[in-house]
């Protein structure tokens, strides 16, 4: 556990950022520093005071930022980018305490360019928002996660985020052109494909983009991005299928991803422990007849004649393999909820069945569709037996969602409620472990441990030399090159190891 | 013009059991089964217009979703009559 940092030092930091910042964006009351303590990523709360920041600042633009991180290496202190804080691998999370970077002042429209069909923004601002002015312009900047309403561009680069509609275009790695970076020296380096800052595809130089986009705020901050926009589709088509028979519906998944449909956006398919979940509170499962086993949801984006034909041919091959459509209430109901799906529930139960107020945790993987299968089943046994060792965790259900417009591979996620009231080392520690086997599984059928969320908290992150191999000494490498002092988000991904004790003190 | 009338607002209809685990009060509106709220967790006291709001801001906030992604909704219902002709 890191001690907190003398008081003294804290009011030294204070006087070096205060005069470029301003006062009022240098933040050190107890209320600023605690609401930026944690990730919704449930966690063992009675530990919370392990991981409050020292200091929180809000800077206005990139040289502020590069200021913050200049005098953060001068006087050797951990620094902590934050975005919307939606995060789920504790990316955003102080585990060494020190300065928390929130970027949320810095979400100016500096650009659209109406003709190249861009928009340069600070990082600080949030899709939803940016979406309400560029629809004005009858366009879209289509990044979607399930935080849509609240998470933040900067985030979705440091994280190099997974899209609800990734299969249609793309996610946060291929629709962001570039951006400005503060270098954890506190350099400003310009990131794209080459040296333009609208270019989609270059051949000059390394591609850098790639390595500055979920590094997990390890290599710097991000301020400022330039995105690509698409035109506001004229129309969506979402339709949910019933099947009585998991493997139907799993066949069925498949050939909807494997249509070659251009207008296609994403195929899910839910397993019957998530049947089984859904049938507890949510309006529209309770009351389908116990047949129902397993669930499809199949999603197109664009114009309007192309996405009622893809859509024909969605239902056609549903139909052809037994599929029950449940309606246009059910379906474009449940499809709008998915992009907000941060609302934190009360679906626990415990092993008796009575209700108990439980966190939300979702482990995920990439996974190639001919393993989901069998992962589904590992899985499943993992949580399971933590759950019958331990009645504060609660089995909600997998679901396995395309990553792209082939089909190769899916965003593979199981829910697992968690009682944190209740938590306590015993039981964290248990769920490390399971955590931990669960990317084992991962890893055992040729997939990655993540497809979405991240590999950076305890049980996981243990795993990540091993999936990465060779590469993960490029990772120390690059990582000890660019941070020589170990003070960017120092503790994520075992990067301490890339230093001498001088750096693993930090 | 609404009228507020505490003993109205506070009388629940009568439950009718949707399945072992949860109960409807009123129409579509699906509660989980108050046996199962007694340990862990209690429920809450709603009077009834805000059991409505509550439900029909739902809908509000998902026809604002599909609004902010897409101009227009195709039926898949339609579709599905269509594949027959």
């Amino acid at each position: 556990m890191t001690a907190v940092l003398e008081a003294s030092i804290v009011e030294q930091l204070v006087a070096a950022i205060a005069p470029v910042l301003g006062e009022a964006n240098v933040l050190t009351s107890k209320t600023a520093r605690y609401s930026r303590a944690r990730v919704p990523a449930p966690f063992p709360v009675h530990r919370w005071a392990e991981r409050v920041p020292d200091l929180v600042v809000l800077p206005g633009s990139t040289e502020e930022v590069a200021h913050v991180v200049r005098v953060a290496n001068e006087f050797g202190v951990p620094i902590v980018p934050r975005d919307g804080g939606t995060g789920l691998t504790d990316g955003a999370v102080p585990e060494r305490r020190g300065i928390v970077v929130d970027v949320k002042r810095m979400n100016l429209i500096h650009e659209i360019d109406l003709e190249n069909r861009t928009a340069t923004v600070g990082v600080g601002i949030s899709m939803l928002k940016l979406n309400e002015v560029l629809a004005q312009h009858g366009l879209i900047y289509p990044d979607n996660p399930a935080s849509y309403p609240c998470s933040l561009l900067g985030g979705r680069i440091g994280t190099s985020g997974w899209s609800l509609i990734g299969s249609r275009y793309g996610h946060s790695r291929d629709l962001v052109l570039s951006f400005d970076m503060v270098t954890p020296t506190g350099d400003i380096i310009f990131v794209g494909d080459g040296g333009g800052r609208k270019i989609s595809k270059s051949s000059s130089g390394y591609q850098l983009k790639h390595l500055f986009m979920g590094h997990q705020g390890t290599l710097g901050i991000a301020t400022t991005a330039t995105l690509k926009l698409y035109p506001k589709a004229e129309a969506e088509f979402s339709a949910f299928w019933a099947f009585d028979d998991y493997d139907v519906a799993y066949k069925a998944v498949g050939a909807l991803a494997r249509a070659g449909i251009a207008t296609f956006a994403g195929a899910v398919l839910f397993d019957e422990k998530k049947v089984e979940y859904l049938r507890r509170d949510d309006e529209a499962y309770i009351p389908q007849p116990e047949s129902v086993k397993a669930l499809v949801c199949s999603v197109g984006y664009g114009n309007s004649d192309e996405v009622a034909a893809g859509g024909r041919r969605m239902m056609r091959i549903a139909r052809d393999l037994g599929a029950r459509y449940m309606g246009d209430e059910i379906s474009q109901g449940d499809w709008a909820s998915r992009h907000d799906r941060y609302a934190t529930p009360v679906h626990g139960r415990t092993l008796s069945g009575q209700v108990a107020l439980m966190s939300w945790h979702c482990e995920d993987a990439a996974i190639n569709y001919t393993d989901l299968p069998a992962v589904t089943r590992e899985w499943h046994a993992i949580v399971e037996k933590l759950r019958r060792k331990h009645d504060v965790f609660d089995d909600w259900g997998m679901f396995a969602y395309t990553s792209s417009d082939t089909g190769v591979d899916y965003l593979t996620e199981i829910d697992i409620g968690i009682w944190e009231e209740k938590l306590d080392d015993t039981t964290w520690a248990a769920f490390v472990d399971a955590k931990r086997e669960i990317a084992a599984v991962s890893l055992k059928y040729g997939g990655s441990i993540s497809a979405c969320h991240g590999s950076c908290r305890e049980g996981e992150v243990d795993l990540v030399p091993q999936e990465l191999g060779g590469g993960y000494d490029v990772m120390l490498a690059v990582k000890r090159a660019l941070d020589p002092n170990n003070i960017m988000n120092p503790g994520k991904y075992g990067l301490d190891r890339a230093y001498d004790n001088e750096g693993d003190r930090r | 013009m609404t009228s507020f009338r505490y003993q109205d607002e506070y009388t629940t209809p009568p439950a009718r059991q949707i399945t072992p685990t949860t109960i409807e009060r009123f129409e579509h509106v699906f509660e989980v089964d108050p046996s199962l709220m007694t340990d862990n967790v209690t429920q809450q006291v709603f009077p009834n217009w805000d059991t409505k709001r509550i439900v029909a801001a739902r809908w509000d906030h998902l026809a604002w979703i599909h609004a902010h992604f897409a101009d227009s909704v195709i039926s898949g219902e339609e579709l599905l009559r269509s594949l027959d002709d």
